[in-house]
């Protein structure tokens, strides 16, 4: 009986470990639409050069250098540009209306950066946070310039 | 003894001004602005709320700005536009296009466009073609006459429509990307089995 159980447990463990290798299919959150300069998305450990039509996936950073620029629309709409000396995470990125998945945060590391809402913000506002170091933005159908300087 | 001495060194240490955990991680101080700015195309803003644990500021119109420090609460500021073009132009210039959304609808039990929506097509491609890297999604609706399996595929053939006509104009068929909710997201809501002319659609992003 005892034994039974465990293999049970063994059985869902591996079940449930195999599930999200299954839906690694990752989709892009969006693409870069306009670029500039010096501007790389870090991902994980590496770094792709930025160019236009690039996908862009959760988790990764868009940086600039000293003359770089970089902008990205997320696949509900939402847009996301830096300006030069500049780094912004794409920390959460979950689109997925019909399943109610909904959820964006976004981290503003340094530099200047400007926001524009999209679908998330108007469907579930809640579900969209801004991070600064010194700071937590929530919006409510908006436009942003977020500008991080540290000393 | 020895429980009395510790503590008296520690107020030593404070009042020296070496007290340890601070010098062991130092944290810069960050110093962060954030600006309510007109929608695009508009004047009007959103809202949108700055807080952390020292308090809380609402920001309401456009132009209203808030100065946060590392550790302190949220101070409201004041920018004028030529601040806001100093500080964001770089990043506002590196802004992407605004999406553009269009609805095209068809003909009963049909994957043939309405004549009002053959004529808007021109609209959807002067904006795809206005862009240096168009993406497009489009989604296939129907109403509630046929049964939720077909108007599935019904959908899909709708938005394969708009496919083709794209790929026909000249858009790589990469980036394009067709789907269908059938009868599943209702633009109007209606029993089933309900001829509804404006759930006939595709509804159409260009990014």
């Amino acid at each position: 009986m005892g034994r039974i159980l465990r293999l049970w447990v063994v059985a869902c463990a591996c079940i449930t470990a195999a599930a999200p290798a299954f839906a690694q299919q990752p989709t892009p959150a969006g693409r870069i639409k306009v670029v500039s300069g010096d501007a790389v998305i870090v991902r994980g450990a590496s770094t792709v050069p930025a160019q236009n039509g690039v996908a862009v996936y959760q988790s990764d950073s868009l940086r600039t250098g000293k003359d770089g620029r970089v902008g990205i629309t997320l696949s509900d709409d939402t847009q996301v540009s830096i300006g030069p000396g500049s780094e912004v995470k794409l920390d959460s990125f979950v689109y997925d209306p019909g399943a109610g998945q909904l959820a964006l945060v976004l981290k503003f590391i340094r530099g200047t950066a400007a926001y524009v809402s999209g679908q998330i913000a108007k469907l579930a506002p809640d579900a969209v946070r801004l991070e600064t170091p010194a700071a937590i933005v929530g919006v409510r159908g908006t436009t942003l310039g977020i500008e991080v300087t540290s000393d | 003894m020895r429980g009395s001495v510790l503590p008296l060194l520690a107020l030593v240490l404070a009042a020296a001004g070496c007290v340890p955990k601070k010098a062991q991680t130092p944290q810069p101080a960050s110093s962060n602005l954030v600006v309510l700015l007109p929608d695009p195309g508009k004047t009007t803003a959103g809202r949108a709320v700055v807080s952390n644990d020292k308090g809380t500021l609402d920001l309401a119109e456009a132009g209203a700005a808030v100065r946060v420090t590392s550790g302190e609460a949220p101070k409201s500021t004041a920018v004028t536009p030529s601040d806001v073009q100093r500080i964001f132009g770089d990043a506002l210039a590196a802004l992407p296009p605004s999406p553009q959304h269009f609805v095209l609808y068809f003909r009963f039990d049909s994957e043939e466009l309405t004549d009002e929506s053959r004529r808007l097509v021109q609209d959807v491609l002067s904006v795809v073609k206005q862009r240096p890297d168009p993406e497009v999604v489009a989604i296939g609706h129907t109403d509630t006459t046929g049964t939720p399996a077909s108007n599935v595929e019904l959908g899909l053939r709708r938005a394969n429509t708009v496919r083709t006509i794209l790929v026909d104009a000249g858009l790589p068929a990469s980036s394009i990307a067709v789907r269908s909710h059938g009868e599943g997201a209702l633009l109007v809501r209606t029993a089933d089995g309900v001829f509804e002319p404006r759930n006939r659609r595709v509804e159409i992003t260009v990014r």
